[in-house]
């Protein structure tokens, strides 16, 4: 990192970072052959890949195609089994994450670690070279420089004394970011950065991003939205089967091309869900509010109808599917079921009514982490399995397998730790829960959140057949297309306000957004 | 992933060929007994075997309830003055109000059971951290077995069965009463913990609670029967010590919840919540009590004894950790 200190020189005058490289084409980091084994599973066969300066590689695949382990290869936590890696031109072979950081790699991970009661201009610094004065921390120098940092590097002014607790995730994001760059990363890899961000949110760290490459960082980033991966990379290599199986250049980017790559097969753009079901409608919502972040909201549901729920992030989406469910319990409105005004005090209201939730928030509110799969698939309603005082535990088991083999999921078997199954399939137990409940309605936010694509489809699928079998649901989610592709009707928010019921003959991409951002 | 995996996979297969998730802990009680039955010849006998259960009868009613309530994510600091109350209650009811001792006792009961309500209102109706909650209560229940008996012992009691069936007679003229009274509340709270969809209510609200709200388990009524439930072990745990020693001290207790807590956690419990066994608690209370009864026969002085309970504690949750693969305790 060239001088950064004193701070007051203005955004404009990129200089190249990372001991200054120029932009040549050369590689920064090259694979080759790398191939690595679990046991007998082979996680990576030979794959040859190469990061060139200042550019983007975006990195696509599905859960289990070998991103991960490609990853941690390069950070140093695996080694791989066979082939070479260069870092810079020289040979490059990382013991550890530390290791790689001293030559210039950074890997950014899903979860961040920070330290959330320290300023950001204290986690910016923590380390062995945070500024001193005498025995304590030089809070004003670190500020002042952090604030530098900030300028020089993203064009932004921040207060650097603010808490990282109080900072969103992509704030503290940026901080982290700011951290790397201040230690010399020369290359960093971004493994699914955007997760927790909001649209606006994605953009201005793209921007970020697009400005720091241009300055000579080099990134790797891995995601699973093909939007972002075409919108953001230079080039896009595509792992399948721990194989690399195909490199797109910057004009042969194409949506239907790269998912096809990633599935190895191409994936249904459009939806084969037909006309809304007909009948009365059995939920009613009448002016609906929590009395914070939405109110007045009113719609109707018919049995085995899809309501999908727009909105950009804080306009009560989120919050809107967790009140149906009595989580925390709506406070203004009626919601009348069957025609009769039901007051959902708790979530075990709304299961007697015959409703069903799943989280957006699989990982915080949805797993038990330390149970097995067969007790995850039937926490809901376990009423059904004491007979008398004791648990039917083969009852639970049957229960179980019952429930896992109707939605397909891949697993060792029921006592299997929930934790070894990949996303896709922690989220087909999450709706599988529900469906020995046989509930009337399921209410879904962010149906398809950290799910591959093949997975992706799988859930919509199952979300159309349930519904075909009558089950109604409420999805609301951040993702247009899912929406488009499922819904009868979408209620667009702004600002917790009902900005247009879109029917499905008029909903398109332009028209959600419209209403939610005007 | 890969290796660390193929060898966690190899651990649980062996877990499951053997029926049962202790196997570490009960490998560890057997490594101990040989070492001691080793190095004292009276260590592995029946005498010594009942007589180490007996003394030990009282902390594993205790900690084997206690968790159950560290199961559900949250502990009692407060078990060894609800022990103390107990004995005092009784006692005082039967000395100075002239009650029947069975009545006494019941009374003596229900107040452990009144105190440990009161302990898991505050907790979840509050929701204070059950460490600084039960702490509070501890010093007040505390307080209140000192007041009640002026800090005097209460003794001197009248003559009755009830004795002999808590405390002092001798099943077949050989196993001591108390053993029956901890295998019984083992079995109660192994079925309740391990059979009973109560039970995966406690796993649940321990793992994840938020997730447990969402899928219509109601915590806070999980967490409430989980400290009555540990209060009324620590009751039946004073009126046991009460029918052997035909004496109740204000001061009995100390130190108890602490004990019990290690107990559990030698036996693989996690504190953290949604990990533990009634078996490895019980397996855990046999080892430390092995570990004293060892070090007595090898004639240490006591204060040894405390120091190396200390490092078994230490050992049994680094051996637990490595073994069950598990990040932390």
């Amino acid at each position: 990192m060239p001088d950064a200190s004193g701070g007051g020189r203005p955004a404009p005058d990129p200089r190249p970072i990372g001991a200054g490289y120029c932009m040549d084409g050369k590689l920064i980091l090259e694979a080759r052959d790398v191939s690595k084994r679990f046991g007998g599973a082979t996680a990576l066969d030979g794959v040859s890949l190469g990061v060139e300066r200042g550019r983007i590689l975006g990195l696509a695949g599905e859960n289990g195609a070998g991103k991960s382990t490609l990853i941690k290869i390069l950070c140093g936590v695996h080694r791989a089994d066979s082939g070479s890696l260069e870092l810079d031109g020289r040979p490059y072979r990382p013991r550890g994450p530390e290791d790689a950081e001293r030559r210039g790699l950074s890997v950014f991970h899903q979860e961040i670690p920070v330290c959330p009661h320290l300023s950001i201009a204290a986690n910016v610094f923590l380390g062995p070279f945070m500024p001193r004065r005498g025995l304590g921390p030089d809070w004003r120098r670190m500020n002042e420089e952090c604030r530098g940092l900030y300028r020089d590097l993203l064009g932004e002014e921040i207060d650097p004394s603010r808490l990282v607790g109080d900072c969103t995730a992509a704030e503290t994001q940026l901080a982290l970011l700011v951290r790397v760059l201040s230690r010399n990363a020369s290359l960093v890899v971004l493994d699914e950065p955007t997760t927790a961000l909001t649209p606006p949110e994605v953009e201005r760290l793209f921007a970020i991003l697009r400005r720091l490459r241009d300055r000579g960082v080099s990134f790797v980033f891995v995601s699973h939205m093909l939007e972002e991966l075409t919108s953001l990379s230079d080039r896009i290599a595509v792992l399948r089967d721990g194989r690399l199986v195909g490199e797109l250049a910057e004009g042969e980017f194409d949506s239907r091309r790269l998912s096809s790559l990633i599935a190895g097969r191409a994936v249904e753009g459009g939806s084969p869900r037909s006309a809304p079901p007909p009948g009365e409608p059995f939920l009613e919502a009448r002016g609906i509010g929590n009395g914070r972040s939405f109110s007045g909201l009113s719609f109707s549901l018919r049995a085995g109808g899809i309501l999908g729920v727009a909105g950009l992030a804080g306009s009560g989406r989120s919050d809107l599917a967790r009140s149906l469910f009595g989580s925390p319990p709506l406070s203004e409105g009626v919601l009348a079921i069957d025609g009769a005004a039901r007051s959902l005090r708790s979530p075990a209201d709304a299961i007697a009514l015959g409703i069903g939730f799943v989280p957006e928030d699989r990982k915080a509110d949805g797993l038990f982490h330390k149970l097995d799969v067969k007790l995850n698939l039937c926490m809901a309603g376990l009423e059904r399995f004491s007979g008398g005082i004791a648990l039917r535990e083969d009852r639970l088991r049957r229960e179980a397998e019952a429930a896992a083999a109707a939605v397909r999921v891949k697993m060792a078997g029921p006592d299997a730790a929930i934790g070894s199954l990949s996303g896709g399939n922690q989220q087909k137990v999450l709706i599988a829960r529900w469906l020995a409940l046989r509930p009337r309605l399921i209410v879904m936010s962010e149906p398809t959140r950290g799910v591959d694509v093949g997975a992706k489809q799988e859930i919509l699928e199952m979300i159309l057949g349930l519904s075909a079998e009558g089950c109604a649901f409420i999805i609301a989610s951040s993702e247009i297309e899912e929406l488009l592709a499922l819904s009868d009707e979408i209620l667009v928010l702004n600002r917790g306000r009902r900005a247009a019921i879109l029917p499905r003959a008029e909903a398109t991409k332009e028209s959600v957004l419209l209403a939610a951002t005007t | 992933m890969g290796n660390a995996n193929a060898s966690r996979g190899g651990v649980a297969a062996f877990k499951r060929l053997f029926g049962f998730r202790d196997f570490g802990v009960v490998a560890a009680a057997l490594l101990i007994a040989a070492f001691f039955s080793l190095t004292s010849p009276v260590f592995l006998t029946a005498y010594n075997f009942f007589n180490l259960l007996r003394q030990t009868a009282g902390l594993g009613i205790v900690a084997m309830a206690m968790t159950v309530l560290i199961v559900s994510g949250e502990f009692d600091l407060s078990v060894g003055a609800i022990y103390a109350v107990t004995g005092v209650v009784t006692g005082l009811a039967t000395k100075s109000l002239g009650l029947n001792i069975w009545l006494s006792a019941v009374l003596g009961l229900s107040s452990a059971m009144l105190l440990g309500l009161l302990n898991g209102l505050l907790v979840t109706l509050t929701k204070i951290n059950s460490f600084i909650a039960t702490l509070a209560t501890q010093m007040v229940y505390r307080g209140i077995a000192m007041v009640l008996s002026q800090g005097q012992p209460v003794s001197n009691f009248d003559e009755d069965p009830f004795y002999s069936i808590l405390g002092r007679s001798e099943v077949f003229g050989l196993v001591p009463v108390q053993i029956l009274w901890l295998l019984a509340s083992g079995l109660v709270l192994f079925a309740a913990l391990h059979r009973t969809t109560f039970g995966v209510r406690v796993y649940a609200s321990g793992d994840n609670r938020d997730a447990a709200e969402l899928a219509g388990i109601k915590t806070a009524r999980v967490k409430r029967a989980c400290f009555l439930v540990t209060a009324a072990a620590a009751g039946l745990a004073s009126l046991v010590s009460l029918g052997y020693l035909k004496t109740v001290t204000p001061t009995q207790g100390t130190n108890l919840e602490l004990e019990a807590i290690a107990a559990a956690v030698i036996g693989g419990t996690s504190m953290s919540g949604g990990i533990g066994s009634i078996v490895g608690t019980f397996i855990g209370t046999f080892i430390m009590a092995e570990v004293r009864t060892g070090l007595v026969l090898l004639g240490t002085d006591a204060y040894v004894q405390d120091a190396f309970v200390g490092l078994v504690i230490a050992l049994a949750v680094i051996v637990n950790v490595k073994v069950s693969g598990r990040k932390a305790i």
